[in-house]
């Protein structure tokens, strides 16, 4: 153990006297966790979206395509902006003035009209099928007389069309469905008023499924311990061990009584010391910056040892491999990006077809996230015990290959 | 360890890389206290020669034994008691020569102080320098300090003073030189004919995996070095001169206007020079010796330039 112990300070002090490595190790993590925390803080979307109000009488637009367009106002995540009903849509939409995506609501001439048709015909429809589900409590005289009243009402009018307004967006906008969203559910509420429905029959509340209210950031801690000690790991580990393979550093090691045991440890251990310490630091400037008081307790720290003991094991093998420090760190980014796109650590992995789910939940990433989640926000050991059984089995497979393919003697044949 | 005892026997050494062979057929010894070198050109086998005595390669068959330790079955009790610079030496960049030196030192159940050991190679006025501010010569200086302050009985010196400028190569002859006064057995590899004229007692001339020749340093200029030349100025009235010259010189003749006599045995031609000097007046005398360049011309017909590639 002396010689661990020895060879354990000298690769930390070497670790922290490296500028380059402390920043991208512990403070990049923490800029970017501040600035996605921030940026994805939700609440406060707002899209901006033309209005092109064709539908206009006497020189001025109809009141109900007025009520539309109001209504449109009253939503918080809209902003609506006018766009004057004489100008062409597709020219100004290749005007580059202003900054996102365009979109524009085209209500067209007749809107009014065809409102007004539509909703006496809903409405007509509504007492007809009121009728016919009520006929056993009215006598014969009564429903002769609603039937009559109907038919006058125009009731048998089966060529009334409803009125049609065209959400124009870009092919590229990625808010587009978004907005659509918005402009479906208050177009759905003027048409309630429209045929006079007041309280709908059904309406969407909602709530946490959790008992804590979680922001963005309660979503991105765990990711960021997970994918920083991955990194940490699979490019920092992987490119010192080809480092010191390719200076001689490693075989100046080898030619004193250090056994490969004692190396494989010492590295291993400084890794895993430094997932702690990432992982204190990330909690604390989140809980500065944005109040979130997780505090990882022993099932999250076994985990985050778990994961810095695979993620370790493999940056010693991938190193053992290459024997040049700048190939190493191409090499570990070549692995470490696509699996932490890829382990759904930045986005949930419904979003992704089926095969790369499954891809994804055969990641160790994919794992540690989710048990880091589990345990250090949701506050629950439900699910965990995959989490623990995927990364216990890696650890102990990434560690025992790296004492497999370390060398130790003919070091280049 | 005393002085005639053998610390490093390899017989047969062989080291095949695919359809190369490293070192072929290679058998030496290597006595105590000794300064003992692997003289040859690049890619001669050297570095692979002495790193299957540092238990860092196995070799493909022939058997080596350093302290009495076979080195493919007893590697651990080898490495306990060897030092190690190797040709491309590097250890932490951003540790101190002092850290460095320390670090070497924990490898090691017992060895020297680390400040001792920095004061014995003028090393403390760097030791607290990163050692990726230092020079090359300091570098290699601090090579040998971590492998120094384990007390090795053997040091193997891969390459010393490669890259090295004349006068940081002189200062660390120097070092390597008084390792001897501590009982410390050196094996040096090099290219420098010179550094084995200056620091070795006894060498090895390795030429394409095989060595050509094993002794002592002397033994080797007189059996291969050839000829010794005494040169003497001539002015016309040199016949006393001559007169001595030939008396022991195999050959006196005129070159040049100067008075050339050619020995075979060096000591001869030194007591010459001493009674021709006395009669010779203002004349310049120049005696000219063989070395191991000589010798290395001889037996490998050719010669190694700086960068160690044979010319």
């Amino acid at each position: 153990m002396r010689r661990t112990g020895a060879l354990l300070l000298a690769l930390s002090k070497d670790w922290l006297r490296n500028k380059e490595a402390v920043f991208f190790a512990l403070l990049f993590p923490i800029i970017l966790l501040v600035i996605f925390s921030t940026v994805f803080a939700g609440g406060s979307a707002e899209f901006t979206v033309y209005v092109q109000n064709n539908d206009i009488e006497n020189g001025e637009p109809t009141a109900l395509s007025e009520a539309l367009v109001e209504s449109l106002n009253e939503t918080d995540a809209l902003t609506v902006r006018e766009l004057d009903a004489d100008r062409n849509v597709s020219t100004w939409a290749r005007e580059d003035d202003s900054r996102g995506s365009k979109r524009v609501l085209v209500i067209p001439d007749g809107f009014a009209h065809n409102v007004q048709a539509s909703a006496g015909q809903a409405r007509i429809d509504v007492t007809q099928s009121t009728v016919s589900q009520f006929q056993d409590r009215l006598n014969d005289s009564d429903r002769a007389r609603i039937e009559r009243g109907l038919d006058r009402a125009g009731g048998n009018n089966s060529t009334v069309a409803g009125a049609e307004v065209t959400l124009l967006t870009a092919s590229d906008d990625e808010a587009a469905p978004a907005v659509r969203g918005v402009v479906d559910s208050v177009v759905s509420g003027f048409n309630d008023e429209a045929v006079g429905i007041e309280e709908p029959p059904s309406r969407v509340t909602t709530g946490n499924l959790s008992q804590t209210s979680l922001g963005s950031v309660d979503y991105y801690l765990p990711a960021f311990i997970a994918a920083v000690v991955m990194i940490n790991g699979l490019i920092t580990m992987t490119t010192v061990v080809a480092g010191f393979n390719s200076d001689g550093t490693l075989k100046r090691l080898v030619a004193t009584p250090l056994r490969k045991r004692d190396w494989i440890l010492a590295n291993v251990i400084q890794q895993t010391l430094l997932a702690l310490v990432v992982t204190g630091v990330m909690v604390l400037v989140a809980h500065l910056l944005f109040g979130v008081t997780a505090v990882p307790g022993p099932l999250s720290l076994s985990l985050i040892v778990l994961g810095a003991l695979t993620f370790a094991g493999l940056g010693m093998v991938l190193g053992s491999f290459v024997e040049d420090a700048d190939v190493a760190t191409s090499l570990g980014n070549a692995i470490a990006f696509p699996m932490m796109f890829l382990a759904g650590v930045f986005w949930e992995i419904e979003l992704m077809p089926d095969y790369l789910q499954t891809v994804a939940e055969l990641l160790p990433l994919y794992h540690f996230h989710r048990g880091l989640r589990q345990l250090m926000i949701l506050e629950t050991t439900e699910g965990t015990m995959i989490p623990f059984a995927f990364l216990g089995a890696s650890a102990v497979l990434s560690v025992g290959l790296a004492v497999a393919v370390t060398g130790w003697r003919d070091f280049g044949d | 360890m005393s002085t005639r005892e053998t610390v490093v026997e390899a017989e047969n050494l062989r080291k095949e890389y695919g359809p190369v062979v490293a070192v072929d057929d290679a058998s030496f010894e290597i006595k105590g206290e000794e300064i003992f070198a692997l003289l040859g050109p690049n890619g001669a086998g050297k570095t692979t020669a002495v790193e299957i005595l540092e238990c860092l390669r196995t070799p493909t068959s022939g058997t080596a034994r350093v302290l009495g330790h076979d080195v493919t079955t007893e590697a651990r009790a080898i490495k306990k008691r060897i030092g190690v610079v190797p040709q491309s030496f590097h250890t932490f960049d951003r540790l101190t020569v002092r850290e460095n030196v320390a670090l070497s030192r924990r490898m090691y159940s017992d060895g020297l102080g680390v400040e001792a050991v920095l004061e014995q190679l003028d090393l403390l006025e760097y030791a607290d320098t990163a050692f990726e501010s230092l020079s090359g010569g300091y570098q290699r200086r601090t090579g040998i300090a971590m492998a120094l302050v384990s007390d090795p009985e053997v040091l193997f010196l891969d390459e010393p003073t490669t890259g090295l400028d004349p006068a940081a190569r002189r200062t660390t002859w120097g070092q390597i030189e008084r390792l001897t006064d501590l009982g410390t057995t050196v094996v040096l590899t090099t290219h420098y004919m010179e550094e084995v004229d200056a620091l070795a007692d006894r060498a090895a001339l390795m030429v394409e995996g095989a060595i050509e020749a094993v002794d002592t340093v002397s033994a080797l200029v007189e059996e291969y070095g050839g000829e010794v030349k005494l040169r003497v100025e001539a002015d016309g009235e040199d016949a006393p001169v001559e007169s001595v010259l030939r008396e022991s010189a195999t050959e006196v003749y005129h070159s040049e206007g100067d008075l050339v006599a050619l020995f075979d045995d060096r000591g001869l031609a030194q007591d010459t020079f001493g009674r021709v000097d006395g009669l010779a007046g203002d004349h310049s005398i120049e005696l000219t010796t063989a070395g191991m360049e000589e010798v290395f011309l001889r037996l490998a017909g050719g010669s190694v330039d700086e960068r160690g590639e044979m010319a």
